[in-house]
């Protein structure tokens, strides 16, 4: 019963709260470069125009894989509050990953097939290290499923520093933050028109909107867990994380895909690997 | 209990006679499909009575079984070794001649020839003979039509369909013998066959190609049979016995024992095509297809992973176990990493069945009951799920003359039903509920307790297939005009096609249960408990049935909501608004059309195949003498 509850929240919490933190995000963007921004409601205008649109599409298959990205979606945050497993929870949310690459694949588009490319290479870079860290859980847990993070006296932090910066990287890209946003570059100046996303219009384009709040959420949600005995310490975790994200957003240029994968499977990995050494040896 | 053995086993094998010696098209389809038929009911009924304890197995005609086993294996040594003096092929000779030599010394001077249980039936066994019977029997049939048609393209005077369906069904009996030996000289022959089978099929177009690359086959598969004979000449040096299941009991023993295994795990490893042995699987790429989806799914390969997981629990805990996790994991990490660079499904389909077959292997070598489990379920589904891909391809590749996936765009548009079920069959290899998923998440956890080193190349690997294997998926969608002309199909071919398809559904569905009735029993200490049609265990819990209830009801959503696109307007791709009138071009200089073209990115620089496979081929043979030496 209680997991239900928690289940329910979770599905109808995280979606409000990813399309807050999405316009949060453009507030301190804004700030950021000295100009106002637009109000923190911005993204659920945005969503609630989209659904207004005309729909279009260039065939069927692209209804077909956006529903399911934002079943996906769901589905892996529902099993997250589940306190579920969490590589299941992964495996569960790379399923609405692969699907909108395939929806974008469907289409004859260039701008939707080299999105759709670059989309894959950055599931190639992440995957290995949220499984990593989900490793790294284990070693300190004894177990992958989320309930046994609960069992812990002490911060996850204080045990996996580097997991969770190697999590960081995973995270990036996740937000589809530079220097990592090659797939769906959500600057407006940048070539790519919207990658993989370039062929998704109107209400459909919505629905994929609401599937990347659900997953926001989730890997923030991951990142909580790293300091699951405080919900103080917690919350300014998230918030010193995120506002990091912010940051390097800002200040950093997109790079290619070459860069990312050097980068993240050499650092991130390596940190990854390090940290668990020490677990091992611990 | 006996009588189904003899079907098991002799059935295919004289059906295969039959349909080599009475050369009538009809008489050899009936052949076919009636074996096919009662293969899949002895399989079953065996599943019904369960395990059963090593049985005797009398005579024939007055002679000894046993002894009629050594006589055939020197008959069988003798083909191989004329097959490989008429093709010149030293390797093949030498590897022969060393076995035959051996083989005599064995028989006549080590062995004491007591009367030895020859047949027994575990759990394992039992599910690869549902595997060998049920998938083997859908993919000859499939072969039926597909043989017609792939003849009428070479245009040959004289059918050699005879001796085709002589070497499939032969291989469907060598293979049930293979996994139901309990006395190990059994195993051998039976295992000596299937080699012979590969490489007579392999070869079966005789192009130049095609003949070239059997005897690599052959060669290949000649070491690892020396390499059985040795191990099975060391283990009987300790053990005393060429009983398998007194052997198990016996445990890891001694260092002469556990090197003996060594031996027979490196027989597996060449005949589950582990790096560096993989370039004979990818060279079969040229025969038939009902051919690779044999040798992939329910036979060859799988000879192989079952001799390593047959021993497993005689190296359980010794250096060797960890050695064939190191292998198996770097098998899986590197041709995952290979089948990123391909674009020729065929291609693609043997990385793919390479790697899987390196994480079975893997999770042999982890050996703890939840790896074993990992093994069995992915055994089972692997089988499942690639042999209806590789149907696929070869339905895909004579409808539309190519087996490049470049090709393949769009493919929906003018085979929607070829097209859907690959794609099913593309995502079932890949993502949850289904069962090949399962199987890689029990082994990534199992890999936890394990070593550093496998728990990073399984993470990798991992994410570089969904990287091949969802691009395909995704190339294969594309638009259907209104009023496009329905696609047909021979029944013999969508009949194969539908059943794994469906089984690969139901089969995920049902795991739970599977594991259950077959896994739990088999491996003394249960890893999993069942409740709620979720596997749950120390280490986690995969939510089979609610997870295919909430996402079987999204995708129904989704198909309900995209079935309704006729409402929706369709629009031609955004090409930054200089869309002409003709599709698939864009208003370019001089106001002309220009069309454009787009393919898939493949990553070259990082996972170019002649560069990386020396560099693999010699990290793997690093890693067997690693193996090898440290079980001395």
């Amino acid at each position: 019963m209680e997991t239900l509850i928690l289940v329910i929240i979770g599905l109808v919490g995280a979606p409000l709260a990813g399309g807050l933190l999405a316009g949060l995000d453009r507030r301190v963007t804004a700030w950021f470069q000295s100009r106002q921004g637009p109000p923190i409601m911005q993204a659920f205008y945005d969503v609630a125009k989209l659904f207004g649109k005309e729909k279009m599409v260039v065939n069927q298959w692209q209804i077909l894989c956006a529903w399911v990205y934002l079943v996906a979606a769901a589905a892996s945050v529902a099993l997250f509050f589940a306190q579920g497993d969490l590589l299941l929870v992964i495996f569960v949310q790379a399923i609405g990953a692969v699907f909108l690459v395939m929806g974008a694949l469907s289409t004859k588009s260039p701008y939707a097939q080299v999105g759709a490319q670059r989309e894959l290479i950055q599931v190639l870079a992440y995957e290995p290290i949220l499984v990593l860290v989900f490793v790294g859980f284990y070693m300190v847990t004894g177990s992958f499923s989320i309930e046994a993070i609960w069992a812990q006296e002490t911060p996850l932090l204080a045990k996996m520093p580097l997991l969770y910066l190697a999590l960081g990287y995973a995270l990036t890209i996740k937000l589809r933050k530079s220097p990592f946003d090659f797939s769906t570059s959500h600057h407006g100046h940048q070539e790519l028109v919207k990658g993989v996303l370039t062929e998704y219009s109107g209400p459909y384009l919505g629905l994929i909107e609401i599937a990347h709040w659900y997953e926001t959420i989730l890997v923030l949600g991951l990142c909580a867990l790293f300091w699951h005995t405080n919900v103080a310490w917690m919350a300014l975790l998230l918030a010193a994380t995120y506002m990091l994200e912010i940051l390097v957003d800002n200040t950093m240029a997109r790079m290619t895909w070459r860069w990312m994968i050097k980068r993240v499977w050499l650092l991130g990995m390596g940190m990854s690997v390090v940290n668990l050494i020490w677990l091992y040896a611990g | 209990m006996s009588n189904l053995l003899v079907l098991l086993i002799l059935l295919p094998m004289a059906a295969a006679v039959v349909c080599y010696f009475v050369r009538s098209s009809s008489v050899r389809k009936l052949t076919v499909l009636a074996t096919g038929g009662i293969l899949t009911l002895a399989s079953l009924g065996l599943l019904s009575q369960g395990t059963f304890a090593p049985i005797e197995v009398g005579s024939f005609l007055g002679i000894g079984s046993d002894f009629l086993v050594t006589v055939l294996d020197f008959v069988l040594l003798g083909v191989i070794f004329f097959y490989g003096y008429k093709h010149k092929s030293l390797l093949v000779q030498g590897f022969t001649l060393a076995q035959t030599v051996l083989l005599v010394w064995f028989e006549v001077v080590m062995v004491g020839h007591e009367a030895v249980p020859a047949l027994m039936g575990d759990q394992l066994t039992l599910v690869m003979v549902l595997v060998i019977s049920i998938i083997g029997s859908l993919i000859c049939v499939f072969a039926i039509p597909y043989m017609k048609e792939h003849e009428e393209h070479l245009g040959l005077k004289k059918t050699r369909q005879p001796r085709f369906f002589f070497f499939m069904l032969l291989f469907l009996g060598a293979m049930n013998g293979l996994v139901l030996s309990n006395n190990i000289l059994w195993m051998y022959f039976f295992f000596e066959v299937t080699t012979l089978c590969s490489f007579m099929l392999i070869g079966h177009d005789a192009t130049e190609i095609a003949t070239k690359n059997s005897i690599r086959a052959l060669w290949m598969n000649a070491f690892g049979g020396l390499a059985f004979v040795v191990g099975m000449m060391l283990v009987y040096a300790h053990a005393g016995t060429l009983n398998i299941s007194a052997m198990l009991a016996l445990g890891p023993s001694g260092a002469m024992m556990v090197t003996g295994v060594a031996f027979l795990c490196l027989a597996g490893f060449t005949k589950a095509a582990q790096v560096p042995f993989q370039s004979w699987l990818l060279g079969a790429m040229v025969a038939p297809t009902p051919v690779s989806a044999l040798l992939h799914s329910s036979t060859m390969v799988k000879a192989g992973v079952f001799v390593v997981l047959r021993f497993a629990p005689i190296y359980a805990g010794t250096f060797l176990s960890t050695g064939i996790a190191l292998c198996g994991a770097f098998t899986f990490l590197s041709c995952a990493a290979l089948g990123v660079g391909q674009s020729n499904g065929k291609k693609i389909l043997a990385y793919s069945t390479v790697a899987n077959l390196g994480l079975i292997i893997c999770c042999a070598g982890i050996n703890t009951p939840l790896a074993l489990t990992a093994a069995i379920m992915l055994i089972l589904f692997h089988a499942v799920s690639k042999s209806l891909l590789f149907l696929c391809v070869g339905t895909i590749e004579q409808a539309i003359g190519s087996r490049d996936i470049e090709d393949m765009r769009g493919l929906y548009g003018e085979h929607p039903r070829t097209a859907l079920i690959t794609i099913i069959g593309i995502l079932s290899m890949m993502l949850p509920p289904f069962g090949v998923l399962l199987g890689k998440w029990m082994a990534i956890e199992a890999s936890a307790d394990s070593n550093l080193f496998v728990v990073v190349m399984l993470a990798l690997g991992s994410a570089l297939m969904v990287v091949y294997l969802a691009r395909w998926a995704g190339s294969l969608m594309g638009t259907r005009e209104p009023g496009a002309s329905p696609e047909s199909q021979p029944l013999l071919i969508r009949v194969p096609l539908m059943t794994l398809c469906l089984g690969a559904v139901v089969l995920s569905l049902t795991s739970p249960w599977f594991y259950n009735s077959m896994l739990a029993p088999w491996i003394g200490s249960a890893p999993f408990t069942v409740g709620f049609g979720s596997l749950e265990s120390a280490h986690g819990t995969f939510v089979v049935v609610p997870l295919f209830l909430v996402l079987g009801l999204g995708l129904l959503y989704a198909v309900k909501a995209a079935s309704g696109y006729r409402k929706v307007k369709i629009m031609p791709p955004y090409v930054s608004g200089v869309n002409s009138s003709a599709d698939g071009t864009y208003v370019g200089p001089m106001n002309g059309d220009v069309p454009f073209s787009t393919g898939n990115l493949y990553l070259g620089e990082l996972f170019a195949e002649p560069k990386l496979t020396p560099i693999f081929n010699a990290l793997a043979v690093a890693l067997i003498v690693l193996m090898l030496g440290g079980a001395l």
